[in-house]
């Protein structure tokens, strides 16, 4: 599904991503954790094509194309998605005029017709009982005065409308409760399936109870710097990053 | 203006009832007097009077049909009164009174209302004068005169329509309402400018004086919607007495020539005012929005709230000026005014001002010319949204927030696809908005 | 604070304000091309500057007052100024500091600027200028072992003919406005710098302005020329006696910062207000300019609390790409004194970036405008601008206005203004106070805190300069 190889990455004139290799398979789901500033946003920024994060070496190809020549838009309609850390407010523009665009964008992508209006109204309802989001919030401007965790059940409420083939999770899960923090695992995991991918990137062992990763990265120095099974993220929360200086130098 | 205007004051003359004629008078002096403004004077340094150097003779009664009307006139479900080119077209107009509002043309006013309008009509205006709103009392033929009874809570909104009609030469409309709002007593009026095509220039010169006795509440919506050749110099100038509200919005398309100016008065301690607005120019089309906040006396309140997007080769001015008088302390007085750029050869000058004479106040005002916000941008298009698509739901999103502000609901239902449309060439753009 | 006291604090006596007594050789006042003649042959001028005197009052002839500004005066009878003054003992210039007239020199220690390189430990280079001659030009010789020339423009015309000609009304026309076309015509003296290519002016340039005869204007003109990739920084003080009538100072500044250049230029002006009803003071109608080429900065930063109208715009244009334009201002008015004082910022080149902070106070009587022009014009991509004005209201019968024009005809440009007035919270005080501060000391405290972000500009010494004058000007308006 997804293969990246050697890559570096550059944010304003700084080197972030310094030869980072990675590969997931369809249908697993791979977490990553390391240290703050470590690029793991970053990581996921350029996987979406965010406008100033430049690829200086390497290559991600997705679902057998070359992801990086590819238009923020295109990849999402092929079927990348970037829960965000930072989920961006937008005044003015009502949630659900952006999610409607959104999914119809994709659909056409796919050459499927665009939803009518009551048919996205009933799947963006439903949505939002699995987000565990009041509908009120459809009609506000998106992300508008929503608390932390009101955002990232946001993100969640959208991918779980456009249903991409690579959900990456950036600290969704950070600043969430235990019940929204299960709310996102539920969400995640009612997507799960052969055909698609997930990357988790989090601080905490705990999100990897409620949702299995087939694989876990440490990212540090802008590189993975050591891969393991569920068990490496129990002795990352045990013993920290601290005894993995050594690979980082 | 060429030497029409003379046949067109004395046409407005004819048309008037004999009662108006020393009001009238005085201001013929007093324009006789006035010098036309030039890019010279302080307030007209951003706006050109040049497309005013034209013929225009005096509006005639045109027909209009039902279908044409409709088309210009967002049925908000309101009470409608429509005037084509400053006559009253009644075939056009709908709804019935409601009961405490009080609605006459000043040429059928009773003694009694035409007392109460040579007591009040003008009463609002700036003392020093304002050229347009002297040249509008020069020329006044007929006004619209609306009395709210006090404590009288009228539901449904009033739409009032201002429509112009060519008909084969250059001519000019001068429109004058005058509302009294009786104490405690609550309105929402539409005043709607629109042309109705036809192949004149045209030029509106509309004043409107808004009188709000204490405890007063007037919601008061401005729409100038016309284009091109329809050239508007209007005013609305509004007088609040103590703990009055007016809730203000504007939404002004470009013209040829479109000049607003907003003088709101805080007469009585506890009035407060807002003042929203939204302006659209494109094309070669030019807006400039005056509006001042005289804050005369202490513990009064006002928020504005102005944005524009300009593109083409269009030109916006927005001057905000908030005026606190030596006695009024405790004021508190915020204006803001944004405005997006989407072309190279697009303009804007904006010039908020604070002119300050109490201490024991709190002011504030904010301006910003900028692009659209390019994570916001971002966001959009890692969700699939096309770049174009983006740019119009983004543009429409900053002007929609001020929007929302308007308390009519289907006034803001009505405007939506038509803010949308403004930034919308291609229609598919704009499919998921409004 | 009762009235009373306020009113008594108002009446702090002029620190400054003091006359001195030297025979000085003044032209009867009056202008015409025969005053202007004189000026030009006293000075010894070349013909070029003659001709270029003339043409510039002929312009002035033809230009009315501006009137836009918030302030308000008594029409000047500019027949009534005399248009040069020099003390006698300079008829023949000194050569050294020890011809120097003692009195002068004692003058400049009253104001506290040591003039003896000997006393000069700050090593600070000052240029006095006493009314319309400068007196004395402190090391000269150790910035000449640099190439920075630092002289009175008198000598510049003789010495430097060639940079004087080329960059002289460069930045300001000679008919840019009614004061900088007056100028032109009748400028004295004033200070020329010139900083060679590549140079780190090895120390701060300072002139010191002093107008001591009554019925005189001073017409003083500053020209820093900072060549490629060189760097200096300027300060200005100013100070005049107490007198009843008005006196004019219309001075003009041009600053030519050539690519990757650097000027820093920064004032404290403290001419002598007037009294507490408004008599007398000085007229301080200014015009401060300065061009940025590719890379180069411009910052101005001034301190004013002093003349009854002051009337100045430092400003920057933005030429070349890159270029950066700053603008820090405090401006304190009391009693009856007008203000009307902000900046420009044309924006001409890409990438070009502009700040401006500007700190009002506003007590007694007075008046006090922010008036502030950011202009990005259609070449201008990606520039930016962002604007802070603050004004700070002290008792209820002042007033602060601000009037900024913002005009931009570039989609990729930025600019963001933001301002806001009120006064000294009476939380702040009571907290203060509650903490044992008395008002006074409380609102001085307030005060500095609201000025800091312009002090920190500001070089040290003139920084704590500023402060107490801040508090000398201020001190009994507060309640
Ligand atoms: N927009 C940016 N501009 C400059 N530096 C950035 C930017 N974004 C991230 N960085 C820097 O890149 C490094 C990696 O950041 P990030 O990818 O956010 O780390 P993580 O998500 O692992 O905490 C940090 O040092 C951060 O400061
Ligand atoms: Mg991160």
């Amino acid at each position: 599904m997804l293969t990246i190889d050697n890559l570096h990455a550059r944010v304003e004139g700084k080197d972030i991503l310094k030869g980072l290799s990675l590969s997931v398979a369809a249908g697993e789901v791979h977490a990553i954790m390391g240290p703050n500033g470590s690029g793991k946003s970053t990581l996921g920024h350029i996987l979406a094509g965010r406008p100033g994060y430049e690829v200086t070496a390497g290559s991600v190809t997705f679902a057998g194309e070359d992801l990086l020549a590819m238009d923020t838009e295109e990849r999402a309609r092929a079927g990348v998605f970037l829960a965000f850390q930072y989920p961006v407010e937008i005044p003015g523009v009502s949630n659900m005029e952006f999610l409607k665009a959104s999914v119809d964008a994709v659909r056409e992508h796919r050459g499927e017709e665009p939803l009518d209006a009551v048919t996205f109204m009933k799947k963006a309802r439903e949505a939002c009982k699995v987000a565990s989001l009041d509908q009120a919030f459809l009609k506000r401007g998106v992300n508008e005065g929503f608390s932390g965790g009101e955002k990232k059940r946001n993100e969640l409420l959208q991918m779980l409308l456009l249903e991409p083939r690579l959900g990456i999770l950036d600290e969704t899960d950070s600043g969430l409760d235990i019940d929204a923090l299960q709310v996102v695992a539920e969400g995640v995991n009612s997507l799960r399936g052969a055909d698609r991918s997930f990357i988790l990137v989090t601080h905490y062992q705990r999100l990897l109870n409620y949702i299995q990763p087939d694989k876990v990265h440490v990212l540090a120095g802008g590189r993975i710097v050591r891969s393991g099974d569920a068990s490496l993220a129990l002795h990352l929360e045990d013993k920290g990053y601290a005894w993995l200086e050594d690979e980082v130098a | 203006m060429g030497s029409s205007m003379h046949d067109t004051l004395a046409a407005a003359a004819a048309a008037a009832p004999g009662w108006l004629a020393p009001a009238r008078d005085a201001a013929r002096q007093a324009w006789a007097e006035t010098p036309l403004p030039t890019r010279k004077t302080e307030q007209w340094k951003y706006t050109s009077i040049a497309p005013l150097e034209q013929d225009f003779g005096p509006g005639r009664p045109v027909e209009l049909d039902a279908a044409t009307v409709d088309a210009l006139l967002p049925d908000i479900g309101a009470l409608r009164l429509v005037f084509v080119n400053g006559h009253f077209a009644p075939a056009l107009s709908s709804g019935e009174l409601p009961e405490g509002l009080e609605l006459v043309r000043f040429a059928e006013a009773d003694d009694s209302q035409a007392a109460r309008i040579r007591e009040h009509l003008g009463s609002a205006l700036p003392e020093a004068g304002h050229p347009f709103a002297t040249l509008n009392g020069a020329a006044l033929g007929d006004g619209l005169f609306l009395a709210i009874a006090p404590g009288a809570s009228i539901r449904e909104p009033l739409q009032l329509a201002w429509l112009t009609a060519g008909d084969g030469q250059a001519f000019t409309v001068t429109p004058r309402l005058l509302l009294l709002a009786g104490e405690n007593s609550c309105l929402s009026v539409v005043e709607h400018f629109a042309d109705a095509g036809g192949s004149a220039p045209s030029f509106s010169n509309a004043v409107t004086e808004l009188l709000l006795a204490p405890g007063a509440t007037v919601n008061h919506y401005r729409l100038n919607l016309e284009q091109g050749r329809a050239l508007h110099i209007g005013g609305v100038h509004a007088r609040l007495e103590r703990d009055a509200t007016l809730n203000g919005f504007c939404l002004g398309l470009g013209a040829d020539l479109k000049r607003l100016d907003l003088v709101v008065t805080l007469a009585g301690p506890g009035a407060h005012a807002e003042l929203d607005g939204i302006y659209l120019p494109r094309g070669d089309e030019h807006v400039d929005y005056h509006t001042c906040l005289e804050h005369a006396v202490p513990h009064c309140t006002s928020m504005e709230t102005f944005r524009g997007v300009i593109g083409d080769r269009a030109r916006a001015v927005f001057n905000g000026r908030i005026h606190i008088h030596p006695q009024a302390q405790k004021t508190r007085a915020e204006l803001s005014n944004k405005n997006l750029l989407t072309s190279a050869d697009a303009e804007v000058n904006s010039k908020p001002e604070l002119e300050i004479y109490a201490d024991d106040v709190q002011c504030a005002h904010g301006a910003t010319v900028a692009q659209l916000d390019a994570l916001s941008l971002h966001y959009l298009r890692s969700r699939g949204v096309s770049r174009e698509e983006a740019q119009v739901m983004l543009s429409f999103g900053f002007v929609n927030e001020v929007l929302e502000s308007a308390r009519l609901e289907p006034l803001r239902d009505a405007l939506r696809p038509l803010l949308a449309r403004r930034f919308a060439r291609d229609p598919s753009l704009m499919r998921h908005l409004a | 604070m009762s009235q009373e006291v306020i009113d008594e604090r108002i009446g702090k006596e002029y620190a400054a304000g003091f006359v001195t007594d030297i025979e000085s050789d003044t032209l009867p006042p009056g202008l015409d091309e025969d005053v202007i003649r004189f000026i030009s042959a006293k000075k010894g001028e070349p013909e070029w500057l003659l001709e270029w005197r003339l043409e510039a009052y002929r312009g002035w002839l033809e230009m009315a007052t501006p009137e836009w500004a918030h302030v308000h005066y008594p029409p000047i009878d500019y027949n009534a100024i005399s248009y040069y003054s020099s003390p006698k003992s300079f008829e023949d210039k000194p050569k050294s500091l020890d011809e120097v007239d003692p009195e002068l020199l004692e003058v400049y220690e009253k104001l506290g600027i040591p003039l003896h390189e000997q006393e000069m430990l700050a090593g600070v280079a000052v240029d006095a200028v006493f009314d319309s001659v400068s007196v004395a030009t402190t090391f000269r010789s150790k910035l000449a072992e640099a190439g920075v020339i630092f002289c009175s423009i008198s000598e510049a015309v003789h010495e430097y003919p060639e940079l004087v000609k080329k960059y002289l009304g460069s930045v300001v026309p000679r008919r840019d406005n009614f004061y900088a076309a007056l100028n032109s015509a009748v400028f004295t003296d004033g200070s020329f710098v010139y900083i060679p290519k590549g140079v780190r002016c090895p120390m701060e340039l300072s002139t010191y302005f002093r107008i001591n005869e009554a019925n005189t204007g001073q017409f003083e003109r500053t020209l820093i020329v900072a060549d490629e990739g060189s760097h200096v920084s300027y300060l200005e003080g100013c100070t005049a006696p107490m007198r009843d009538e008005n006196q004019l100072h219309a001075a003009v500044v041009e600053l030519v910062a050539l690519d990757d250049a650097e000027i820093k230029y920064s004032t404290v002006q403290n001419w002598y207000p007037g009294d507490t009803e408004g008599r007398g003071g000085i007229y301080n109608f200014v015009t401060k300019r300065g061009v940025a080429h590719t890379n180069a900065k411009i910052s101005w930063t001034q301190v004013e609390t002093g003349s009854a109208v002051t009337w100045k715009y430092p400003s920057c244009v933005l030429r070349g790409d890159n270029s950066v334009g700053e603008f820090y201002s405090v401006a304190l008015t009391n009693n009856l004194q007008q203000a009307d004082t902000g900046t420009k910022m044309i924006h001409l080149g890409r990438n070009t970036r502009s700040t401006i902070i500007s700190k009002g106070i506003s007590a007694g009587r007075s008046s006090n405008a922010y008036r502030g022009l950011v202009r990005m014009s259609p070449r201008a991509e990606g520039a930016r601008n962002y604007t802070q004005c603050d004004s700070l209201l002290i008792g209820d019968a002042c007033a602060a206005h601000t009037f900024p024009y913002i005009e931009s005809r570039n989609p990729s440009a930025v600019v963001e203004h933001e301002a806001t007035t009120s006064k000294v919270s009476d939380d702040q005080l009571y907290l203060c106070q509650q903490r044992g501060l008395d008002a006074e000391k409380a609102v001085s405290m307030i005060v500095n805190g609201f000025c800091k972000e312009v002090f920190r500009e500001l070089p040290m010494e003139f920084a704590v300069e500023a402060g107490k004058l801040l508090e000398v000007s201020l001190e009994g308006s507060v309640g």
